[in-house]
């Protein structure tokens, strides 16, 4: 009993978090073993990200227990838990970029390693170690990602960590960089030290680690060693069984070409061409940061493009600003919705308005009498529960705040509806409503597109699939002839490996 | 080595817009002034801008941890008025200087605590501290001149050493050598760049990031305070009305040095290139040039319009870049 | 039990919303009691003449405040408006010197918000600074023009100068006539604000950009409003302005744009953007008069009142941070 908890580094036991409307962790229980890598695979949001955040102190657990290397972990601060032995690398890197290399490695502890020459020769001496040759003095802003990641790395040994979790460490790396990163890995395991490594990408998972936790909706799904289980497997188990009765049936889909978007080009988006038929529900798959976003949003003149084209109905458009897109009959229910969708310090009735304030005004005057109606109009026809059009909408909940998006693009008339992460934070009940009124806008010959990290919404949904992987469109399926595992691959990039193994066979 | 340095070096200059405009003004010169390039013409140009280069780096300790100070500028009147004050009130010369630098220090402190622990914006703020000192240093001074009757405390700043009325120099290169060891070389000053950096990292990485930035404004006071002493020192008098526009030129000046509004970029050698070009070489430029006072000030409001201006659009590039 | 803590939550709001109301009642109460002359028909005459130019420009500066924005440049508006008026009474006549005035500071909003939106200046702190340098730039053009020296107006009500004298002394009935412009402007100013298309874009402007500019909102076209607005406003201060004293300097306009800030502060439209009101500045506008008419008749100093106005400015921001904590 004492050697086997001896050689447990890591035990988290029972550990639940929930956000409003969304319980994001649910009796969480994982035990990482000493000198391991552990690998940790699931889709967005099935809760990983919540899990480190509480581990670094970023956020506190509703529940559980946490033990580090025998000691009970109370909540803490990023600061603590580095000190107390365990680092985290996160994805979005966490270094200052208007300073030094060897500055970032100390960083807030330049007075321990005795000024700046002992700061940076001692980042030197932790840089050399894994093998990066790195000016201590560079700025961190003139490194790629994968030298940043190494800053990173030295950092988290500065503290002598015994654990180090890295997040989607590989998620920006060329091959090259990847071959490079997981030298120093298996360097850093030969020391003894232990590693959780979160990924997408099962090749790594294979290749690095010794065991690896499947979650999925805020629970651990299983844990194995990468011995015991196949690629397939594992896909099936990150993708899960879906409830029936989780979604509307789907409408049926006929229509002609409605839009058309030609070679998209933008600096992060490579040739993006696709068609959108009207009735039909198109879903965008991929990680996130594949693109998803950044096509919805070129298409809808809210970022720089650097050269396509549009048609609606057969017709080219030109679409240089989101007024353009609005008139050509689009709209863009955002991603951030109480940053780019909402004003939240405004009433119900001026959010849904927003969008329709030209059509409510003449010679520049706007009718209340009618903003009122529209108001009153969506709040019932969406069933948002606020008190009356008069409230903030910072005071409603998020599914209900997302009606309030959603009411005030349906008053512009859209044709085609675009949305992106339309569920994101909301309830089950409310989740239903919504997926009822896109079935709705699409039988009355509209058309929308849909973007979601949550593979089952997008594939019940959808008629149509695309998957996007590092600003392409890497494959297209129709959801109801292809297995969820076949359409994940293509999302994470292995789409053309899988058809190589098929022509093999 | 010698490559590497080159680089280096060519870089600085790329990144001084400061360097750029002031080699054109010194050409537009010296094709229409003889005068210009003499060394006493040199050392005039030092002496007038010095006591602005000293608050100039402390307006750089502030910007550098991303907050503004905007009312260092009557700080610098008033802590020298003060001085005045209490020496003409018997006061011997060293305790009344310690006064004002305490009092320099005491507005940075309140402005710094209501900004970083109150969390509130430091514009207009600062904006308003300035107004209660302009109102207090006109009540000390009864909205008049008040002269120095010690007439020792001239030799503050215009004392001779090694032959030459020099001090005000001495004090800039002194000064200049603190905060920049400061602000390079110690925790204290590299935490700073952190914060302005990134705050949250910052923070993330244990720094206590709200009293390093509470300290930022409580020397960027101090060092106000002394050059309103070296102010009131070299003129012999205190005035409450000297600091009506110093706030906005030293930060604008800061700024064209390359220090930038965002934060968690510059150094005092750049804030002194700019503000020797605010300060002492587009001002003598002007004056050898023979440009009333009134162009001048055109020409000074253009100035600050163009290089905040130009700061955003540098970073609006940046935000959308394709 | 809960309804106590309720009241006394309520209470406690009451207070901390308006403290700064609450302590300027009792500075005015104290004054009408200590000082009869408060409440003589002169003085209530006085503050409405001191209500001129002072709240024409702060509720032009309310607009650019709820686009969340500021507007520096007022204080050198206004004095080369004044300037520009004086200069064009002989040659064109007085009033349309007048319309000319308006037009250049509409001119001047449009300059203002031109070099903003160019610069992608999106952040109050910059455009602080932009508006700063250009007032500086509009006072020395104003110095050039006037070459330094004090413009007189010379007054004699048979004289060409008669318009101005009638602004500048005239009554409608009981108002004064820059009571009635004041009036005309506010009606005109809260129907654009709560009315119109544009006034709406403004709003949504100040509460959140990125949100407005998706939904179709034409943010750069209302911030280029606002600045005009403000310099219209200011232009029509400046003309009141010069009407009452008769006389154009730059020191005319010397810390008008703490006082305009100060007013909109006051009155509770909340320095970020977004939230507020032209109405709410009617009454910050009086705060701020009440204020130096109290200290004037207590015979506070000047410099007591400077030291006043500037803790006032620090105290409103600092409890309106603390609402929006």
């Amino acid at each position: 009993m004492d050697n086997k908890n001896n050689n447990i580094i890591l035990s988290i036991q029972d550990v639940e978090k929930s956000f409003p409307g969304v319980k994001a962790l649910d009796q969480v229980s994982i035990e990482i073993e000493r000198g391991e890598v552990h690998g940790l695979v699931g889709e967005n949001g099935a809760g990983k990200s919540t899990l480190m955040k509480i581990l670094s102190g970023v956020l506190k657990k509703d529940a559980g227990t946490i033990i580090f290397d025998g000691a009970v972990v109370h909540h803490t601060s990023p600061v603590e838990s580095q000190r107390m032995g365990m680092s985290i690398i996160y994805q979005e890197l966490n270094l200052v970029h208007t300073m030094s290399v060897g500055e970032n490695v100390f960083l807030g502890r330049f007075k321990e390693m005795g000024g700046m020459r002992g700061t940076h020769t001692k980042a030197k001496t932790l840089l050399d170690s894994i093998g990066a040759n790195l000016d201590t003095y560079q700025l961190v802003d003139e490194l790629s990602v994968s030298e940043k990641q190494m800053v990173e790395i030295a950092k988290a040994l500065s503290f002598e960590s015994k654990l180090i979790i890295m997040d989607e460490p590989s998620s920006s790396l060329t091959q090259d960089e990847m071959d490079k990163l997981i030298a120093v890995i298996k360097q850093l395991k030969e020391k003894g030290i232990t590693i959780i490594y979160i990924s997408h990408k099962l090749d790594e998972i294979f290749e690095l680690c010794n065991r690896v936790t499947i979650m999925r909706d805020g629970h651990v799904i299983d844990t194995q060693l990468t011995t015991d289980i196949t690629r397939n497997e594992m896909i099936a188990k990150m993708v899960g069984r879906t409830i029936e009765n989780e979604f509307p049936e789907r409408p049926k889909c006929d229509g002609e070409v409605l839009l058309e978007v030609k070679s998209l080009n933008t600096h992060k988006l490579k040739n993006v061409s696709f068609e959108l038929r009207k009735g039909e529900i198109l879903g965008f798959v991929g990680l996130v940061g594949a693109g998803r976003t950044e096509i919805v949003r070129a298409i809808f003149g809210a970022d720089q493009v650097k050269g396509h084209e549009i048609l609606i109905d057969g017709k080219v458009v030109k679409i240089k600003n989101p007024k353009d897109a609005m008139n050509a009959g689009l709209a863009l229910v955002t991603e951030d919705r109480k940053q780019q969708g909402l004003v939240l310090s405004f009433t119900v009735e001026k959010n849904v308005s927003m969008a329709s304030l030209d059509r409510l005004s003449k010679f520049g005057i706007l009718n209340k009498s009618k903003e009122k109606d529209m108001a009153q109009r969506q709040v019932k026809g969406l069933n948002v529960k606020t008190p009356t059009i008069l409230t903030k909408v910072s005071s409603l909940s998020g599914g209900n705040q997302q009606k309030v998006v959603l009411g005030g693009w349906l008053e512009t008339g859209p044709r085609v509806l675009i949305l992106d992460e339309p569920t994101r934070g909301i309830d089950v009940g409310a989740k239903y409503e919504i997926y009822l009124l896109m079935k709705e806008i699409a039988e009355s010959g509209g058309a929308i597109i849909l973007i979601s990290s949550e593979l089952p919404e997008v594939l019940n949904m959808s008629n149509r699939v695309l998957t996007v992987y590092e600003g392409r469109i890497t494959g297209e399926f129709d959801p109801l002839k292809t297995t969820p595992d076949h359409i994940m691959r293509n999302a994470l990039g292995m789409g053309e490996e899988e058809q190589n193994n098929d022509q093999a066979n | 080595m010698d490559k590497m340095n080159v680089k280096k070096i060519l870089s600085v200059i790329t990144n001084q817009r400061a360097v750029l405009a002031i080699v054109i003004t010194l050409i537009v010169v010296a094709f229409n002034n003889n005068n210009f390039f003499t060394i006493y013409n040199m050392k005039t140009m030092l002496t007038t801008s010095s006591i602005y280069l000293i608050i100039g780096f402390g307006a750089t300790i502030v910007l550098v941890a991303g907050g503004v100070d905007l009312s260092i500028g009557f700080n610098m009147s008033v802590s020298g008025v003060l001085a005045v004050y209490l020496m003409n009130n018997n006061v011997p010369i060293s305790l009344a200087v310690l006064c004002a630098l305490i009092f320099g220090g005491i507005v940075g402190a309140i402005n710094g605590y209501i900004v970083v622990y109150q969390k509130t914006e430091p514009f207009i703020i600062t904006l308003g501290m300035g107004i209660s000192l302009l109102g207090l240093g006109r009540l000390i001074t009864n909205a008049r001149p008040i002269v120095a009757e010690n007439k020792a405390f001239l030799n503050i700043s215009n004392g001779m050493i090694f032959g030459e009325r020099l001090n005000l120099i001495y004090f800039t290169i002194i000064m200049f050598a603190v905060v920049h060891y400061i602000l390079r070389y110690t925790s204290f000053g590299r935490n700073l760049y952190a914060i302005g950096g990134d705050y949250e990292v910052a923070e993330y990485s244990g720094i206590n990031v709200r009293a390093n930035k509470f300290y930022a404004f409580v020397l960027s006071g101090v060092i106000a305070a002394l050059g309103g002493v070296l102010l009131a020192s070299k003129f012999g008098t205190g005035n409450a009305n000297y600091g009506l526009t110093t706030g906005f030129v030293i930060y604008s000046a800061v700024v064209v040095g390359g220090t930038s509004f965002a934060g968690g970029i510059g150094s005092v050698p750049r804030s002194a290139i700019g503000l020797i070009f605010v300060y002492g070489v587009l001002q003598n430029a002007m004056n050898m040039l023979r440009v009333n006072s009134y162009t001048q000030m055109v020409m000074t409001g253009i100035i600050i319009a163009t290089v905040i201006a130009l700061d955003s659009y540098s970073r609006k590039r940046i935000r959308e870049k394709v | 039990m809960t309804r106590q803590i309720r009241l006394g939550s309520v209470f406690n709001t009451l207070l901390k919303e308006y403290t700064i109301v609450i302590g300027i009642m009792v500075l005015v109460l104290i004054t009408s009691i200590v000082e009869p002359r408060f409440m003589t028909s002169g003085n209530m005459i006085n503050i409405m003449r001191q209500f001129g130019p002072l709240i024409l420009v702060a509720l032009g500066m309310t607009f650019v405040i709820l686009a969340g924005f500021i507007d520096l440049s007022v204080t050198g508006q206004l004095f080369l408006v004044a300037v520009i008026v004086m200069k064009l009474i002989d040659p064109i006549g007085q009033i349309p010197a007048m319309l000319v005035g308006v037009a250049f500071g509409g001119l001047f909003g449009y300059f203002n918000s031109k070099v903003i939106i160019f610069s992608g200046a999106l952040t109050q702190a910059e455009a602080l600074f932009i508006t700063y340098g250009l007032s500086t730039a509009y006072i020395g053009i104003g110095q050039m023009i006037s070459n330094g020296k004090t413009m007189n107006m010379s007054i004699d009500l048979t004289s060409s100068y008669s318009m101005f004298q009638y602004v500048g002394l005239g009554f409608i009935g009981p108002f004064s006539i820059s009571f009635v412009i004041f009036l005309v402007a506010i009606v005109i100013l809260y129907f654009f604000q709560s009315k119109t298309y544009m006034g709406r874009s403004v709003m949504l402007t100040g509460g959140n950009k990125t949100a407005a500019r998706i939904a179709g909102i034409p943010i750069y076209r209302s911030i280029t409003i606002v600045y005009m607005i403000c310099g219209i406003m200011t232009a029509i201060g400046a003309i009141v302005f010069m009407s009452r004293a008769t006389t154009v300097t730059s020191a005319m306009s010397i810390g008008l744009e703490t006082d305009v800030i100060l007013a909109v502060v006051l009155g509770g439209t909340y320095l970020g953007g977004g939230r507020g009101s032209v109405l709410r500045t009617i009454i910050g506008a009086l705060i701020v008069i009440l204020i130096s008419n109290c200290m004037n008749l207590l015979g506070i100093t000047i410099f007591w009142q400077d030291i006043t106005r500037g803790a006032i400015l620090i105290i409103a921001i600092w409890l309106d941070a603390q609402k929006n904590n």
